[in-house]
């Protein structure tokens, strides 16, 4: 139950700077999401927050108090780590137990007995309390790692990716588990992923992080429908989203866009066209998402454009379809019955009203339509 | 058929040549003790028959200071592993936690305390020790055996710190733990074994020790290994005697190793992280 504020954070490794002056605000009982690629950061980050790594530069805030001075043991927080860190000489019921039988959160063997079994049987371990940890498997023993975090009720929990090595079965329960712990919690969690669903299913707000600077903040539907430029709109999204660079045309004071080689202008939305005509560069990238393009086997009207399948995947539900565009390789999604062989004909149809505009040189976020719509609240 | 008998051959083999092996090991410790019980008469005899005596335990244990001797090993080589613990635990935890200017030269400076042999050193020593007064003294010969207990505890314990995740050690302090209580309740079980087994191997190294217990000590202190050259006298040689100092010399070894053997597990650190 506390309020976390980073505040222009700087941590190197020797010459390697890990976290390049990141500043973060974490609210109370918020699940905040922390993701990014490998090598980001956001681990480092986490350990900062529970003092087992000393920023450079900056100041830790908990609950408003510089805590930067104040050992790990005394912060109160509560970590799972990514590569579990139990302890190997005593038993899963122990290893959940300590917390609860340091000298400085100590309980009576009673209480401490209730809460593990409480937290084993919603982690579905409690089958496992004698055994130790060499005995378990990787999603057992990250799930004890789970358990000795959850088992307490401290300031802040910090999960670094507690459920990437789970079967995916398990990984869709415990996400809800999660999700359901949390509103009735009311605990501060941050939260490290790579794994831009549980990003998306479980934070209040996500922090995208890359090479240890933060690129964008905000709720799911902000970072998926208007990412702050092109690396969060690559991060965030299956298949990848699609962009290319597209031209501006002015066609008789309307502004229109000639795109993918094709020898038509194609019309664009009224809502962006106001603040493209501002832009002073008449070269910008556009991004479209697979679901927002259709497909058909023959030219059904002019917005149809003409490609050649490269290749059709099956994933599960769905395909995805590369479509080749002038040498653009186009990904969208299309149902599994589709029958298309390699190389042959196909027409694609790009949705404009869900079109994203990136400036084409510094690869930020322009506009796109239906802004305001999709963004509850946003300003 | 073929493959059968091929399988019980192979099994004669193995036990045959472990056998002639254990027999090889093991028949110089039978010979002494048979020594032990045999009068310098029958000495050169090599048929297992002779007429038994204790005469050579008399004469041993009760008509010279061997006690003496033995207490003294004790003290010098009790003494010596124990400061060695004390100060190789955290040296072997600083190596392989922390990050510091010349780390690698410091941890191959100790480990070059064992190239040179005791015998080239020696010489030095003698001087120095007789110059600071330590010479014939249990704190000189404590202080000298740190040249053979220390390295191999520190070398031995280090391996054994890096195997243990830094992460485990940071789960505790965010689970309450002090850095101590992370020391005693965390960090010492999971050394055990390599604290137990490099204990006890640089105990028999200082025990075993010859040329600086021979050189470096007067009148005063003398160990079992030198106390055993006593009986090469001027006109002959009592083997009989000598075996049993020797053998006496060798008890604490093996009743040691056997009262630690449950200790010597490995693997108890395998599988707490993710492989």
């Amino acid at each position: 139950m506390a309020h976390i504020e980073l505040d222009n954070i700087t941590k190197k490794f020797n010459k390697v700077t890990a976290l390049n002056n990141i500043s973060l605000e974490v609210k109370d009982k918020e699940f905040f999401v922390l993701f990014g690629p490998a090598g980001a950061g956001k681990t480092t980050i986490l350990k900062t927050i529970a003092g087992i790594e000393f920023p450079n530069e900056g100041l830790v805030k908990i609950d408003k108090e510089i805590v930067n001075l104040i050992e790990p043991a005394k912060r109160n927080v509560s970590m799972v780590f990514e590569n579990y860190a139990l302890y190997p000489h005593i038993s899963v019921y122990d290893n959940i137990a300590s917390p609860m039988r340091s000298p400085l959160y100590k309980k009576d063997e009673e209480f401490i007995k209730k809460e593990v079994y409480r937290v084993a049987s919603m982690m579905k371990i409690d089958h496992l309390m004698d055994r130790l940890p060499s005995q378990l498997s990787n999603g057992q023993r990250q799930r004890v790692a789970l358990g000795r975090c959850l088992v307490r009720e401290p300031n802040v929990f910090l999960m670094d990716e507690p459920l990437a090595h789970l079967d995916a079965k398990l990984r869709h329960f415990m996400r809800a588990e999660l999700k359901e712990m949390q509103s009735s919690f009311n605990t501060t969690t941050i939260y490290v992923t790579h794994d831009y669903l549980e990003a998306l299913s479980l934070g209040d707000r996500i922090g995208i992080i890359n090479n240890g600077a933060i690129e964008q903040v905000g709720t799911a539907d902000e970072v998926y429908y208007t990412p702050a430029n092109e690396f969060v709109a690559r991060l965030i999204g299956e298949p990848e989203i699609n962009i290319f660079n597209v031209d501006l045309v002015n066609d008789n004071g309307k502004l229109k866009v000639n795109m993918l080689g094709q020898d038509r202008l194609f019309q664009l939305e009224d809502e962006v066209i106001g603040t493209l005509a501002k832009h002073d560069n008449e070269i910008v990238d556009l991004g479209i998402r697979g679901t927002n393009i259709s497909y058909s086997l023959g030219k059904e009207d002019d917005d149809y454009i003409k490609g050649i399948v490269y290749s059709l995947e099956p994933i599960g539900n769905k395909s995805v379809l590369i479509v080749n565009v002038n040498d653009e390789l186009i990904r969208l999604i299309a149902p599994n019955n589709l029958q298309a062989k390699l190389d042959s004909e196909i027409y694609i149809k790009i949705d404009m009203k869900n079109a994203l505009f990136f400036d084409s040189e510094d690869k930020t976020f322009i506009i796109r339509n239906n802004q305001e719509r999709l963004i509850k609240g946003m300003a | 058929m073929d493959r059968h008998r091929m399988r019980i051959l192979g099994k004669i083999g193995r036990n045959t040549l472990l056998a002639i092996y254990a027999i090889f090991a093991l028949f110089p410790l039978l010979w002494m003790i048979i020594i032990t019980f045999k009068s310098d008469t029958e000495m050169y005899t090599t048929t297992f028959f002779f007429k038994p005596t204790l005469d050579n335990y008399v004469e041993v244990l009760l008509k010279t200071n061997y006690f003496k001797a033995f207490l003294d090993n004790i003290i010098v080589s009790s003494g010596a592993v124990i400061i060695s613990v004390i100060v190789g635990v955290p040296a072997a935890y600083a190596l392989a936690r922390y990050n510091f200017k010349r780390k690698e030269d410091l941890a191959f400076t100790i480990l070059s305390f064992r190239f040179a042999p005791e015998i080239l050193v020696i010489l030095p020593l003698f001087m120095i020790y007789q110059q600071l007064g330590i010479y014939d003294t249990y704190f000189g010969l404590i202080w000298v055996y740190q040249l053979i207990t220390l390295p191999l505890l520190i070398w031995v314990l280090r391996g054994y710190f890096e195997d243990i995740s830094v992460e485990v050690e940071q789960a505790a302090q965010l689970d309450g733990y002090s850095w101590y209580h992370v020391f005693w309740k965390i960090l010492l079980p999971l050394i055990k074994p390599g604290l137990v087994a490099s204990a006890l191997l640089s105990f028999i190294f200082a025990w075993n020790s010859f040329t600086f217990p021979l050189l470096l000590n007067g009148f005063k202190i003398e160990t079992v290994t030198v106390a055993s050259l006593k009986y090469i006298a001027s006109d002959t040689v009592h083997y009989g005697q000598m075996a049993v100092a020797s053998t006496i010399a060798a008890l604490p070894e093996v009743i040691l190793a056997l009262i630690i053997q449950k200790h010597l597990v490995r693997g108890l650190s395998f599988g707490a992280v993710k492989g």
